[in-house]
């Protein structure tokens, strides 16, 4: 039965991983950038939802839409007065990282000492747990958090296999040139993939935020996550991210039936380091993307 | 005050050792390591059991937490430097998280979460170096071996091979070069000699504990380097100084709430970062892409 | 004018997503001939030189090199067996100097020092300079490659791949841009290095050099090899040239 629970529990992380391991693979692959200030969209956002939601008391529709709009807008801002002037003249790997990486170290300890350095969670009773069977306690909110990502999943890939820019999205990693040819500009196009990626964090931040709790350090734990289920997927597959992120919240949580929870993290690492020693490529990776 | 003084210039030399080793892969080889301050830490440790268990001096301390250093680093780099960058990246903060938790958790060598404690002053050829101005000597001696190692190798063939992957892998690749061998033997002696430093630092204290390897460290590392600039031997050196000097330089600030001065601290980090990479990707004392004429050291 | 056999390519295809890149393409480079990859943009020559070096491992066929297969293995081992290679976009190391990009390229060895002892380094020594001298880069030895004029950068890539000891070169339009009396020179230096032993293929678009430095022309188009014989033959074949120059529709 605990194993049971453990595996529940498992999905909620899981889904809440694939979320935002899906928005950091979607930038990466159509903008080859790599974006490391991902984690602080969640943070923003999840803290928005909370400052709202929480101490002002703001009905939730309207503060998950304000955390919608915190993310888009931070991954906006990102692309434009970030990668953009860098791009312009250097754009090597070094300098887009340490930009992004220099930019996740602000809002971190902007977010710690605005709002404190505690855990800072939103209650609801929506995480209260019921006994729906002997020994197994599942709080709606993990139900609502698995549905929640199945329909952002479904509508993502709608998205990005019927629309124009979706489309034009996964042609951009290919091939700036044919994205002209659909009459887009590539640089339009990159917007709208940081737009994206960075609002399809939000429901795993706000999940997060009645859950286990935010912290202004839950941007790092989240990125590791996504970079590790980014390789895990296999490089340049949305999908596979999704699923690399449904493995590593599945692996913390099923690590708990024999170990303590410190080892989480490293739960993580192990999972990544297997991957990256026995196939590199990934679940859906295809073997040149490794090299 | 001298004693504050020393004190300071001892960390600052430790640092300096730390930030020398991180150039040699960031701005030398192109290699993103988060997990520097691991090596430091494994050099710590090491040195500390070497002496408390087997009244090993400075030197042989020293050695042994660069032998230990330099082996995982190798279990790091081997597998993850065969494919692209990334993954590196990736795979060192993966390690800087398990290795904070083994740290804390492996009390019977580590001492847990509270560290190890009681360390003996250093001894080097049977001289007592514990007192505080030879310890300086010794650490800034340390520094400066590190520095002529450092400099014979950027000059060597080996150097030019690091340079040329940094440049353009492919090129290189198509000039015969073993990429992920010459990259996996630079992460190995950079993480070897930043054992050195790890080492300075267990003799200096007479104590450690996991709080001075945890990824913060790791990014404070980082900032010196991308401060000073990656292009010479001496930026990395310019940035510890001035990294190290900021914390006391922020105290003086009389509207500054103490209890924030760390996050202040990486917030400016952060903000340095930035800006460096938009206007002056170089860093301060490097050649920036639209100043030309400084070659390499 | 056959020499021995340096390089056999056959039936090599390559394909990208459902794109069939290099279709179905044999031939063979013979020493001491000047060989020219000509075709429209897109053609896959670049592709197929990419096969040829371990870039990327051909789907079908073999390659095969002094009489030893080199199919998957990596480009390092590959270039260190003699074939070397320069590309469209040079691929200079900027921030090091014309001396630098050209001493690097006589060190393959991964140790923090070259072996051989002291004979060996005369002798990578000798090339660095002839390799300087041959180029005209002497009087910009200490300059850093970002700092050339665009001919040097083109001489430099030259001088690399001269430096290197290669027994065959793949020139990926090596020449492209450069004024009448840079690629004169450009010529000359091919031409000195065919008699001294060297094999070239060269990927080029302009007719004038496919001309005057060909010793036997392979066409591509779409992947697959249309013709390979004498220059005189290829460039006078009407077909050939409505491929070329575009008259059939894309």
């Amino acid at each position: 039965m605990v194993f049971l629970q453990l595996f529940v529990n498992g999905l909620q992380l899981g889904a809440i991983y694939a979320l935002t391991a899906v928005g950091f693979s979607l930038i990466f692959g159509s903008t080859k950038i790599f974006h490391v200030a991902h984690g602080s969209a969640f943070a923003i956002s999840g803290y928005i939802y909370w400052w709202l939601a929480s101490k002002l008391a703001v009905p939730w529709p309207v503060a998950t839409l304000a955390a919608v709009v915190a993310a888009a807008v931070f991954g906006l801002f990102m692309e434009r007065f970030i990668y953009r002037p860098i791009q312009r003249h250097e754009a090597s790997f070094f300098t887009v990282f340490i930009a992004a990486f220099g930019v996740s170290l602000v809002i971190q300890n902007l977010i710690g000492t605005v709002a404190g350095r505690g855990m800072e969670t939103v209650t609801t009773p929506l995480s209260r747990s019921i006994e729906i069977m002997d020994g197994l306690f599942v709080a709606p909110i993990a139900a609502i958090s698995i549905v929640v990502a199945i329909v952002v999943f479904w509508a993502l890939n709608y998205f990005l296999s019927r629309t124009h820019i979706g489309i034009a999205m996964r042609a951009l990693s290919e091939n700036p040139d044919l994205v002209r040819v659909f009459g887009l500009d590539p640089g339009r196009v990159a917007q709208w993939a940081f737009v994206i990626g960075s609002a399809v964090v939000v429901p795993g931040a706000i999940f997060t935020a009645m859950t286990a709790g935010l912290n202004p350090a839950i941007g790092t734990h989240v990125m590791l996550v996504s970079l590790a289920a980014t390789i895990v997927g296999g490089i340049g597959s949305v999908r596979g991210a999704a699923c690399g992120g449904l493995l590593l919240g599945l692996a913390e949580n099923l690590a708990y039936w024999k170990l303590d929870p410190q080892w989480s993290e490293a739960v993580t690492f192990i999972v990544l380091f297997a991957f990256i020693v026995f196939r590199p490529s990934g679940f859906f990776g295809s073997p040149t993307a490794a090299k | 005050m001298v004693t504050y003084i020393i004190s300071l210039a001892i960390l600052i030399g430790i640092n300096a050792i730390l930030a020398v080793t991180l150039n040699f892969i960031l701005g030398y080889a192109g290699i993103f390591s988060l997990a520097h301050a691991i090596f430091f830490g494994i050099g710590a440790y090491t040195a500390a059991i070497a002496a408390m268990k087997f009244g090993a001096d400075f030197t042989v301390a020293t050695a042994a937490g660069m032998v230990i250093s330099g082996v995982i680093s190798l279990a790091l780099a081997l597998p993850a430097l065969r494919v692209r960058g990334e993954y590196f990246v990736a795979a060192s903060l993966g390690l800087q998280m398990l290795a904070v938790t083994v740290f804390s958790e492996w009390k019977s060598v580590t001492g847990g979460i509270g560290g190890l404690i009681g360390i003996p002053p250093a001894r080097l050829f049977g001289f007592d170096v514990g007192d505080p101005v030879l310890f300086l000597g010794l650490t800034l001696a340390c520094l400066a071996v590190i520095l002529l190692v450092m400099r014979a190798l950027v000059r060597s063939s080996f150097g030019r091979n690091l340079k040329a992957i940094r440049d353009d892998e492919t090129a290189a690749s198509a000039l015969g070069k073993n990429v992920a061998l010459l990259k996996t033997l630079a992460v190995v002696v950079s993480s070897s000699f930043a054992a050195v430093a790890g080492s300075l630092f267990t003799f200096y204290l007479s104590f450690i504990n996991v709080e001075s390897f945890v990824l913060e460290v790791s990014v404070q590392i980082i900032a010196m380097v991308i401060i000073g600039g990656t292009a010479t031997l001496l930026g990395p050196v310019i940035g510890a100084v001035i990294v190290l000097l900021l914390p006391a330089l922020l105290t003086y600030l009389p509207y500054l709430p103490p209890t924030e001065i760390g996050s202040i601290q990486q917030m400016i980090y952060g903000l340095a970062m930035v800006l460096l990479m938009i206007f002056r990707p170089s860093g301060l004392w490097g050649y920036g892409s639209d100043q030309q004429k400084r070659g390499e050291p | 004018m056959s020499g021995e056999i340096l390089f056999q390519a056959d039936n090599i295809s390559k394909t990208f997503g459902g794109l069939k890149a290099v279709n179905d393409v044999s031939f063979a480079l013979r020493a001491g001939i000047v060989t020219t990859l000509v075709g429209p943009n897109g053609a896959g020559k670049t592709t197929l030189f990419n096969a040829m070096t371990g870039h990327l491992v051909p789907d079908q066929g073999s390659v095969t090199f002094l009489g030893k297969s080199i199919l998957g293995l990596p480009h390092w081992k590959v270039a260190r067996l003699g074939i070397g290679r320069t590309f469209q976009d040079l691929k200079l190391f900027s921030h090091m100097t014309v001396l630098e990009n050209v001493t690097t390229a006589t060190e393959s060895g991964s140790w923090l020092w070259q072996t051989g002892g002291g004979a060996a380094k005369a002798a990578r020594t000798e090339r660095i300079e002839r390799a300087l001298d041959a180029t005209q880069l002497q009087p910009r030895r200490d300059t850093r490659a970002v700092d050339l004029s665009y001919a040097e950068r083109k001489f430099l890539s030259i001088a690399r791949i001269m430096a290197s000891g290669a027994r065959l070169w793949l020139l990926d339009e090596p020449a492209s841009g450069l004024d009448r009396s840079s690629y004169d020179r450009f010529l000359t230096v091919l031409r000195n290095e065919v008699t001294s032993g060297v094999t070239i293929c060269i990927i080029e678009h302009n007719l004038d050099i496919v001309q005057s430095i060909s010793d036997r022309i392979a066409f591509l188009d779409q992947g697959k090899l249309l013709a390979e014989g004498d220059p005189k033959t290829i460039l006078s074949d009407p077909a050939l040239a409505a491929i070329y120059f575009g008259e059939r529709a894309q």
